[in-house]
């Protein structure tokens, strides 16, 4: 079960580009490419740092693969 | 925030104090073998510590200076160092071994501690370049 996540289509959205995300949480732009393409499960403080920061509810950022198959 | 920076300049510290350590040591080392104490050198190892840690702390200001904030490593680089050396680490036991093995079968009983210097040098650069590469990954 991968967790993915709409990292990518939230931050595009604010206009928010990846080296300024990067720079706000004090992460790699490395880390913020890998988080996007799914290939990095962000830690449980940055996944909170990131709901924070883009202010959504933690649902509508990250979910598991399986759950998204059912609905 | 604060306390990194206070455990940052202690480890500096420390990394000074040992570099001095080692340079005292290196000359009583050279004196004893030949004889003559060279205390002159310790100024230039002075010098050469100052130099170096001038240099080190220009090349820090002027790369925050290009990159404003953004760190150089983080959690992911942490978990990707940490993947990294634990492959590294079967690789050189299991590499270790299949050349003692090898050696052993070749019928060498013994071997040169300058071969093993060689090896070990080896080892560390290999090791040492690869972790330079995961961090930038």
């Amino acid at each position: 079960m991968a967790v993915i996540n709409h990292i990518k289509e939230i931050r595009q959205k604010r206009g928010i580009t990846q080296i300024k995300m990067a720079e706000d949480l004090q992460i790699t732009r490395q880390t913020v490419n890998a988080i996007e393409k799914n290939k990095h499960n962000p830690s449980l403080e940055l996944a909170l740092k990131l709901i924070a920061y883009f202010d959504v509810p933690i649902e509508e950022m990250f979910y598991l693969e399986e759950t998204k198959k059912g609905e | 925030m604060k306390n990194n920076k206070k455990w940052f300049w202690l480890a500096f510290v420390v990394i000074l104090i040992c570099m001095q350590i080692g340079g005292a040591l290196g000359i009583y080392i050279i004196g004893r073998e030949e004889g003559v104490f060279d205390y002159s050198l310790l100024l230039s190892m002075f010098q050469g510590t100052l130099g170096g840690l001038i240099l080190v702390l220009l090349i820090m200001f002027f790369r925050k200076k290009r990159k404003p904030k953004l760190p150089e490593f983080d959690e992911r680089s942490m978990l990707l160092m940490k993947r990294y050396f634990l492959g590294a680490l079967y690789v050189v036991f299991i590499g270790s071994a299949a050349i003692v093995v090898t050696l052993a079968l070749l019928g060498v009983e013994t071997v040169e501690v300058g071969m093993l210097a060689v090896y070990l040098s080896i080892l560390f650069i290999a090791v040492g370049m690869g972790a330079l590469v995961t961090a930038r990954l």
